[in-house]
């Protein structure tokens, strides 16, 4: 009797912390989920479009239907898509990209960005990676903070996978999970998975509005062999080769090297972009350690300062593709490059093709971004409310 | 001395080792014996130093947050065990087992090699496509573990080459998950994998197949063998009892031949439509809720496993743990690596299931293509091996489906691991001289 009282009991006592614990990390899945990023745009933000607006493939007001922040100087020129986000656990995309859409001027030529390319990957984390749900980043009007994500869709807008992902229209076979990666479905598909339809939306962007180039941004772990790069469509080396040149030669003191994108591996911005549409397609890396399998503990300390002993370990046997040591890859240091790889495309792009030239200011440079990205992030509340955006 | 990350690390592997054998000691089961040791760990992890700088807060809510993330690691995979134990048990209480099994010794048992080899392509048929090796045991585990039973193969041995065959089928192209996994967190297609992985299955499935029926002789009147096996019950026809294979293939086939066209179920749903095959053709009226009942109560212990594996990953890898055992491993000599990788990984695939792949699949990868060598053999050869862990404790995920498939009541380690011994460490050899000359090879098979 005693003992079937004392078993009822732990069950009870089990069944009561299973719910509790449901009841938080339910609390906790749906903030995240449902936490909206302020985009305080620049004052010369001239529209702001929704991904919807360009294809019927995603639903208006659906997780997907980010915001497409556009820059028309209203003076001819070339059209220039910029793509944050496209992997939500590399956060310098989204952050490089917000800090460009709350400071640029465009004077010549049009200029679209995106901060959030798979917005759903960023509302939730990636399991068994013991991520952080959030980042911030401590400014002197307060905190400013992004979500932080996975490189797939979220399961519950994209569940089940396939058990083969094949690509669309190449039919090449890759992980099944790829299928919610949208740097692995480009082109796109109209009546394909969420990530499918989401870039197959960004196609129909890139076509209906003659964009002439696009830039994605991303990070890498330090054991990835395509590591602080420029990745280049064919059609692209001839920029990428003077960029990554230019930017060793004056600004960086780690080197950006330029890599010709691989035809054998699709479904990558970098190739299929290119290859589906007029524009030519760029994607450069930065090296994250927080992606490294190799990695100690896993927070947002790590994630912000790219500081790891692990690391430093690994690189001392000559393991790495990128150098580190105790002062690691700092928030700022990858943002900076970012951006200042993203102004210098521009410039070059111009340079070389002088009917497609575009023209910006206001962007901060290098060096002013190594001190501090906090004084580029603009306080919500002291503009005027047209200009806050939320994704 | 200062107290660092690597210290901190070490700290919390030995709580967990610690735990582990504690909870063992209470006579705790695996499920709860893992739980523990997760608990522990994250329990170590707060109280002990991080390393020289102050680290990121880690609130109460977060750290629950952190578990119940944790649980869904393996969701898919458990969805998929529970939707084909509820098919395959259907099938075999409707009497479908009993009716192909008569079928397939009446056709073939004179037939020893062609018999056996028939065997082998039905077990390997399942895992080749879905990538699951718990899936084969699970589909047709049983149909083959009583045909072999007709041919006077041993328990032990039936279960093991039952387990092998699963494995080797799970490894088997044109689908492994262990390499689709490494290769997508590498940024490597998954092409050239093919052949390699046809071969070092196919040779180990033979093996296995031949070695573990050795002795066994088809030397009984087939009419006597096939009095002595159970009824079918009346209505039965060879076209109804492959009808629910039929709708698996069909729904498997029909996503890879029209990929374009064919809407993306995954693989419960798929056993859900099979389960509806079963029910259409079948002439014997069952008690579902039962079925559901036995199917659930069967796979408790294993998929409560895999929830707490999962736990016990995000843990290891929040408390920098995961990442000072995969740091060990590519820091070790290569002659060493070479040297231990049969072991590793293997071992490595008992405590984590799938997610060895991105953890030391991708190190390795990119670490095989720093020194270069050819990483499309060598991930070939891990990919083989990392299944022939799966009968290792504490998830021993298909090993125990093979177990509870086959009704096998002996000693799980001195009964079937020993059996399996012989065939997976062949297995074992094989891929790691593979792996040795990955390069001829490689230039060899044009990949």
């Amino acid at each position: 009797m005693n003992k079937k009282m004392n078993l009822n009991t732990v069950k009870a006592i089990a069944l009561v912390t299973v719910v509790f614990c449901m009841a938080v990390a339910g609390y906790l899945f749906r903030e995240h989920r449902t936490f909206k990023e302020t985009v305080v745009v620049s004052d010369y933000c001239t529209e702001v479009k929704k991904l919807s607006d360009y294809s019927t493939a995603i639903k208006p007001g659906s997780v997907n239907d980010c915001n497409v922040y556009i820059y028309d100087s209203g003076v001819e020129g070339g059209t220039f898509l910029l793509l944050g986000g496209s992997h939500p656990e590399e956060p310098v995309g989204p952050m490089a990209a917000d800090l460009i859409a709350e400071n640029l001027k465009v004077t010549q030529g049009r200029v679209f960005i995106i901060t959030r390319a798979n917005k759903s990957a960023s509302t939730i984390t990636r399991v068994g990676e013991a991520y952080p749900r959030f980042f911030n980043l401590d400014t002197n009007w307060g905190t400013k903070t992004w979500r932080f994500g996975q490189r797939h869709a979220a399961e519950l807008d994209s569940w089940p996978d396939p058990e083969v992902y094949i690509h669309y229209p190449s039919g090449q076979n890759l992980a099944n999970v790829d299928i919610r990666n949208i740097n692995r479905n480009w082109p796109g598909k109209e009546d394909g998975l969420i990530s499918e339809r989401t870039a197959f939306a960004i196609m129909e962007l890139i076509r209906n509005e003659g964009v002439d180039y696009t830039l994605d941004m991303h990070e890498a772990e330090l054991e990835y062999s395509v590591e602080n790069t420029m990745v280049a469509h064919e059609k692209g080396h001839d920029v990428a080769s003077i960029v990554t040149m230019t930017l060793t030669a004056e600004t960086f003191d780690v080197p950006i090297s330029m890599e010709f994108s691989p035809k054998a591996l699709r479904g990558l911005s970098h190739r299929d972009i290119g290859d589906h549409s007029d524009a030519t397609s760029f994607l450069i890396e930065v090296a994250e350690p927080m992606l490294d399998r190799i990695r100690g503990i896993t927070d947002e300390k790590l994630l912000m300062e790219g500081k790891d002993i692990f690391v430093i370990k690994a690189g001392e046997h000559g393991l790495l593709y990128a150098p580190i040591d105790e002062n690691g890859w700092p928030i700022e240091k990858r943002v900076a490059r970012h951006v200042a790889t993203t102004t210098k495309l521009i410039e070059t792009y111009s340079m070389m093709h002088p009917d497609q030239a575009i023209a910006i200011e206001g962007i901060p440079t290098y060096n002013q971004l190594l001190e501090s990205l906090a004084p580029y992030y603009r306080d919500p509340n002291t503009v005027d409310s047209s200009l806050i955006y939320f994704d | 001395m200062q107290f660092t990350m690597y210290h901190h690390a070490f700290v919390v592997l030995g709580v967990i080792v610690l735990a582990f054998i504690g909870a063992k000691k209470f006579k705790l089961n695996t499920e709860l014996t893992l739980f523990v040791s997760a608990v522990a760990a994250l329990l170590a992890h707060l109280v002990t130093p991080m390393g020289v700088d102050a680290r990121s807060a880690l609130p109460f809510t977060e750290i629950i947050r952190h578990f119940v993330e944790g649980t869904f690691t393996y969701f898919d995979v458990c969805m998929t065990f529970l939707s084909a134990t509820f098919f395959m048990t259907l099938y075999k209480e409707v009497g479908g087992i009993d009716y192909l099994v008569r079928v397939i010794v009446e056709k073939f048992y004179k037939k020893r090699i062609i018999l056996l080899l028939l065997l082998m392509v039905i077990m390997m048929v399942p895992g080749a496509v879905t990538g699951s090796g718990a899936t084969t045991v699970l589909t047709v585990g049983g149909l083959v573990g009583a045909v072999l039973a007709t041919m006077g193969v041993k328990e032990e041995r039936r279960v093991g080459l039952i387990f092998i065959l699963a494995a080797m089928s799970a490894a088997c192209p044109p689908i492994n998950l262990w390499a689709m996994m490494a290769a997508a967190g590498a940024n490597m297609p998954y092409t050239g994998f093919g052949v390699p992985l046809l071969l070092l299955t196919g040779t180990g499935a033979l093996f296995a197949t031949f070695y573990m029926t050795r002795g066994a002789k088809c030397d009984r009147e087939v009419n006597d063998v096939v009095a002595s096996l159970p009824q079918a019950p009346e209505g039965w026809t060879f076209l109804k009892a492959i009808v629910p294979f039929i709708v698996l293939l069909v729904a498997i086939l029909g996503a890879r031949v029209f990929p374009a066209y064919w809407p993306v179920i995954g693989m419960p749903m798929i056993f859900g439509f099979s389960t509806l095959g079963v029910l259409l053709v079948s002439p014997k009226k069952v008690n579902l809720l039962e079925v559901g009942m036995t199917t659930v109560s069967n796979l408790k212990e294993l998929v409560g496993i895999m929830v707490v594996v999962g736990v016990l990953n995000q843990i290891l890898t929040l408390t920098g743990a995961r990442g000072l055992v995969s740091l060990g491993v590519v820091i070790l000599p290569i002659w060493l690596l070479f040297a231990a990788l049969w072991l590793i990984l293997p071992v490595s695939e008992g405590v984590l299931q799938y997610a060895v792949a991105p953890l030391f699949g991708v190190p390795l990868i990119m670490l095989f293509n720093m020194l270069g060598y050819n990483p499309v053999i060598a991930l070939s050869c891990w990919a083989v091996m990392w299944p022939c862990g799966d009968c290792l404790p504490p998830t021993a995920v298909v090993g125990k489906a093979a177990v509870m498939q086959m009704e096998y009541k002996g000693d799980y380690y001195k009964g079937f691991l020993k059996n399996v011994l012989v065939p997976v460490l062949f297995v074992l050899a094989v891929c790691t001289v593979v792996m040795i000359f990955n390069k001829p090879i490689g230039s060899f098979l044009g990949v």
